[in-house]
């Protein structure tokens, strides 16, 4: 019986120890015009620093994360992204646009609002 | 094969020979391998007023010598991945280079990411710099010669900071474009073996070659260029 339990603390463990170690590509945030002060975004719940010249590039875990605007009463959600191992993914956000818009490469054949790499 | 013996009057430590405990150590162990990756790869926060504590320009520097260290090992796995490209005779084998070219570059990438370890030091180092030189105007401890001497130091040390700074950003720009290359190429090649286009792919596995030579020039320059601060 003990020795069923800890094998399966054992798989449980496995599986955490390759998630993190296995699972990480990148993604682009670029805010157009590049001179315009940008409003504070988020990747899901993570504040992204101010942009240099308008771009970051960040690591992120493997698969679909929101991007969010600060907004009166709450965050909105701008788009979906979904980042792919070792691939980055480039999502535009232009600030011409009321409210901003998120400008994907490539979208989902699914919702257009979701940006693949 | 000669047997490894136990020196005299050490007592070697007894491994549990028990399989059931053998079974319940194995999960612990494994947290413990878990646990060494983040516990490793984080950096100590520097604690103000204590010599002793290594400095955020301290640590700076050091990320960026190691960081110089694992580009030239990268490095040198792209060119071999460049000229195993050349000699690529079929599609399928191609995609499975760029894949693997894929994974080094984006290594060299997550070094450099705006949420990496290295970028936050370089932050970190830039704003007790600034932090430094604001006390430094105001410090009515020292000879003026010496407080000028003092101000001259960190503003030396900040120009050098920034450098490396605009060095990384550089290289991030570099990586990430190399790394939107290969998916762009590697997706095209995907969808000309799909219409059978196997000559084209092939065609295009050999053309990308040449720009990830360029990229690897690149390299090689920024890791000449990349001097970190205090060196």
């Amino acid at each position: 019986m003990r020795a069923r339990g800890a094998a399966a603390a054992l798989a449980i463990l496995a599986l955490a120890a390759c998630t993190r170690e296995g699972g990480s590509g990148y993604v682009e945030i670029k805010t157009v015009p590049s001179t315009a002060r940008a409003p504070a975004l988020y990747i899901d719940a993570d504040r992204i620093e101010a942009l240099k010249s308008g771009t970051t590039v960040l690591r992120q875990p493997i698969g679909t994360a929101k991007l969010q605007l600060d907004a009166d009463g709450g965050k909105i959600t701008l788009c979906q992204f979904v980042v792919k191992k070792n691939r980055i993914t480039t999502v535009t956000v232009s600030s011409l646009d009321r409210p901003p818009r998120c400008q994907c490469g490539r979208t989902g054949s699914g919702d257009p609002r979701t940006c693949i790499g | 094969m000669k047997k490894l013996q136990k020196p005299r009057g050490v007592t070697m430590p007894k491994f549990p020979s028990d399989r059931r405990t053998r079974v319940a150590l194995a999960p612990a162990l494994l947290l413990l391998f878990a646990l060494s990756g983040p516990l490793h790869a984080q950096s100590q926060p520097p604690v103000p007023g204590n010599p002793d504590v290594v400095t955020a320009d301290d640590e700076f520097s050091k990320q960026l010598r190691d960081l110089k260290k694992s580009f030239a090992d990268v490095g040198k796995q792209i060119d071999d991945s460049t000229k195993a490209i050349d000699r690529i005779k079929n599609p399928e084998e191609g995609r499975k280079s760029i894949e693997e070219l894929r994974e080094h570059v984006g290594k060299l990438l997550g070094a450099v990411a705006d949420n990496g370890d290295v970028s936050r030091l370089g932050a970190l180092a830039l704003s007790r710099a600034d932090e430094k030189l604001k006390s430094l105007q105001q410090d009515t401890r020292f000879k003026p010669d010496e407080k000028q001497f003092l101000i001259d130091k960190w503003r030396e040390l900040r120009g050098s900071t920034e450098t490396a700074i605009r060095d990384l950003d550089g290289a991030r720009k570099d990586f990430a474009e190399l790394l939107r290359t290969l998916q762009t190429n590697e997706d095209y090649i995907d969808e000309l073996m799909q219409i059978r286009e196997h000559e084209k792919a092939l065609q295009v596995i050999h053309q990308l070659s040449d720009g990830i030579r360029d990229a690897s020039v690149k390299l090689q320059k920024l890791l000449g260029g990349i001097k970190p601060p205090g060196a």
